[in-house]
C-alpha cells in the first residue's frame, strides 16, 4: 500500500445514511462521493456502517469510515453522528478544502467556524419536512427546531445542491440566495439489456424503492386489484428496504386480494434490480401527493433508471416527477393518489404493446441525452471549481 | 494457507482473498502484502488508531460524547441557541416503534437517513 500512516485529506464527504446500501440514496453517494474524491485525489467518507460493514476501509488515497453505534433514539444517534463526525474531520482540518454534505447534523460539525474549506450542501429532502411523515408523534415546535437547524447549516454553506427544482425553491423557501443553489440532477447509467432475472414471470409491473407511506405503495396495490382480469400479469416489488418494512403493504395486498400475484424481492443489489426493470412491461411510480413530495420535493431515481431500463413508466403527476419525464412521450403521468386512473393507464400501454415499446426506447434515449451520471457529475465538478477559484 | 479477509470496493465490496502473510496483532485477522500496514496492522485497526476511535460500544459513550461534542461546538459557534435546543420532549418523539411507517422497531440492517428518494 502506498499510504500506510494517516491520511490527510482535502476532502470530505458526509452522510447520515448507510453506505453502501441497496437503496438509491447509495447509488447517489457513490456517484457523488467518487467524483469529489477524484477530484480531489482521495478523500474521507463517513457514513452509517453496521451488519458486516468494516469500521474502516481504506483504498489508496480514499477511506471509508462508519459509524455504528446501536443508539435507537434518532435524535441521540444523529447527536452522536455530529459528534463522530467533528471527530473525524479533526485530524483533516488543517488540509481539507470541500467538505460535502448531505443533512444537518452532517453538515453541523463541517460549517463550525474556524475552517478553511468550502461546504457544499446537498439537499435532498429536507428533514424537518420528511420526518414529520416518518415520524408523526413528532410535536410542530419539535419539528420547529429541525428546521432551525437546517436554516443555521445551509446558511452557513458556500453552495447548496439540489436535485431537482422543485427542492431549489423550498430551500430558497428557506432564505438560501439564488446564487448559492446549483441543479444537479440525479442521473442512470445506459447500459446494455440485462440477463432476464431468474424466476421473472412472463408479465409483470414493477415497483422500485422503499415503502414509506409517500411512495404510495397503496394507491398501487388499489390500481393493480383493478387489473384482476388481465390474465398471468404479475406485480414484482423490488423494495430497497429489509422484509419486516413491508408488513403494512403485505396486509393491504392481502385484503384487496391481491397478495397472490404480488412477487416480492428485498434488498437486491444494484445491478439486480436494473434486470427487473429491463424486462417489465411497465415501472410504476405511484408517488402520492403529500406535502413531502410536492413542497418539499422530490428526485425519484426510479423513474430516471426505469427510463435507462428502457421501460415505459407510469408515474404521479408531480412537478418534481414532470422535471424527468414526458407524459405521452416517455410513459404517463397520472393524477397522484387516484387507483383508477392508474390502472387505466397500465392498462392502455399493456393493450398497445408497440407504443409501450417506442415509449420506452424514448425514454432510454432521453436519458442518453440528457441524465446520465456523467452529466451530473460534471455539472458537480463545476460547482467544486467554482467554489475553490481564488481561496 | 490462510486469506486475506479485508473488505475491498466502494459500491460493491468483496474480500481480498489473497494470501495470507500475517495476523493482524490487533484483531487477529489475517492480512495480506499489500494489506498489512505498519506492524502488520490491518487497514481497518490502523485507520482506527488514526482517530483514536472511543469504544462506543461503551455504556457512558452517547451521552459522555454528546456531551463533550456540544462543549467543543458551542466554543466553536459562539451561539447558545440551537444546540441545547431539543428537550426529552422533543426526543421522546423519535424512539424506535413509535414510526408507523417503518412499521417497528430499528434494527441494524436498517438505513437510517433523513430522506429518501
Ligand atoms: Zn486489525
Ligand atoms: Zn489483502
Amino acid at each position: 500500500m502506498r499510504h500506510q500512516g494517516p491520511l490527510r485529506h482535502r476532502a470530505a464527504y458526509v452522510a447520515f445514511d448507510r453506505f453502501p446500501s441497496s437503496k438509491g440514496s447509495a447509488v447517489h453517494i457513490a456517484q457523488m462521493a467518487d467524483e469529489l474524491f477524484t477530484r480531489f485525489e482521495g478523500g474521507l467518507l463517513a457514513a452509517i456502517g453496521g451488519g458486516d460493514l468494516p469500521r474502516y476501509q481504506r483504498e489508496g488515497t480514499r477511506e471509508v469510515a462508519r459509524f455504528d453505534a446501536a443508539i435507537p433514539n434518532l435524535i441521540d444517534r444523529a447527536e452522536a453522528f455530529s459528534g463522530w463526525v467533528a471527530a473525524h474531520l479533526r485530524p483533516h482540518w488543517e488540509t481539507l478544502e470541500v467538505c460535502h454534505v448531505r443533512d444537518p447534523w452532517s453538515a453541523l460539525p463541517a460549517v463550525a467556524d474556524g475552517r478553511r474549506h468550502t461546504v457544499v450542501y446537498e439537499v435532498n429532502g429536507l428533514p424537518s419536512i420528511e420526518m414529520s411523515h416518518t415520524w408523526p408523534w413528532a410535536a410542530p415546535a419539535t419539528l420547529g427546531k429541525i428546521r432551525e437547524l437546517e436554516r443555521f447549516c445551509l446558511e452557513r454553506s458556500d453552495a447548496v445542491v439540489v436535485p431537482s427544482r422543485v427542492i431549489g425553491d423550498a430551500v430558497r423557501g428557506l432564505g438560501v440566495p439564488e446564487g448559492r443553489i446549483h441543479l444537479v440532477p440525479n442521473g442512470a447509467d445506459v447500459r446494455d439489456r440485462p440477463e432476464r432475472p431468474a424466476g421473472a414471470p412472463e408479465r409483470y409491473l414493477v415497483y422500485v424503492g422503499a415503502l414509506q407511506p409517500w411512495q404510495g405503495l397503496d394507491v398501487l396495490m388499489r390500481a393493480f386489484a383493478r387489473l384482476a382480469d388481465l390474465p398471468g400479469l404479475r406485480l414484482v416489488v423490488c423494495a430497497s428496504v429489509p422484509e419486516r418494512r413491508a408488513k403494512p403493504v403485505r396486509r393491504l395486498a392481502e385484503r384487496l386480494g391481491v397478495a397472490e400475484r404480488v412477487d416480492w424481492r428485498f434488498a437486491l443489489p444494484h445491478h439486480e434490480v436494473a434486470a427487473w426493470l429491463a424486462h417489465a412491461e411497465v415501472s410504476v411510480a405511484p408517488l402520492t401527493g403529500c406535502a413531502r413530495n410536492l413542497d418539499q420535493g422530490c428526485a425519484p431515481l426510479k423513474v430516471i433508471e426505469s427510463m435507462a431500463a428502457g421501460v415505459p413508466v407510469v408515474a404521479s403527476d408531480l412537478p418534481a416527477v414532470r422535471e424527468l419525464m414526458a407524459d405521452g412521450r416517455h410513459g404517463r403521468l397520472v393524477p397522484a393518489d387516484r387507483p383508477a386512473e392508474l390502472a387505466r393507464a397500465v392498462r392502455i400501454l399493456l393493450e398497445y404493446p408497440e407504443e409501450a415499446a417506442a415509449m420506452g426506447r424514448r425514454g432510454r434515449a432521453h436519458i442518453e441525452e440528457s441524465l446520465t451520471w456523467a452529466r451530473s457529475r460534471a455539472r458537480l465538478t463545476e460547482v467544486y471549481r467554482t467554489l475553490t477559484r481564488g481561496r | 494457507m490462510n486469506r486475506c479477509t479485508v473488505t475491498t470496493g466502494f459500491f460493491v465490496l468483496g474480500r481480498c482473498g489473497r494470501s495470507a502473510v500475517a495476523a493482524c496483532p490487533q484483531c487477529g485477522r489475517p492480512v495480506c502484502g499489500a494489506h498489512a500496514g505498519p506492524n502488520a496492522l490491518c487497514p481497518e485497526c490502523a485507520a482506527a488508531q488514526g482517530y483514536r476511535t472511543q469504544d462506543p460500544h461503551h455504556p457512558g459513550w452517547t451521552r459522555g460524547y454528546r456531551r463533550e461534542y456540544y462543549r467543543g461546538s458551542s466554543q466553536s459557534y459562539n451561539d447558545g441557541y440551537w444546540y441545547s435546543s431539543f428537550d426529552e420532549y422533543d426526543r421522546g418523539a423519535f424512539n424506535p416503534g413509535d414510526d408507523y411507517s417503518y412499521g417497528g422497531d430499528w434494527g441494524p440492517d436498517d438505513d437510517t437517513g433523513f430522506v429518501d428518494s
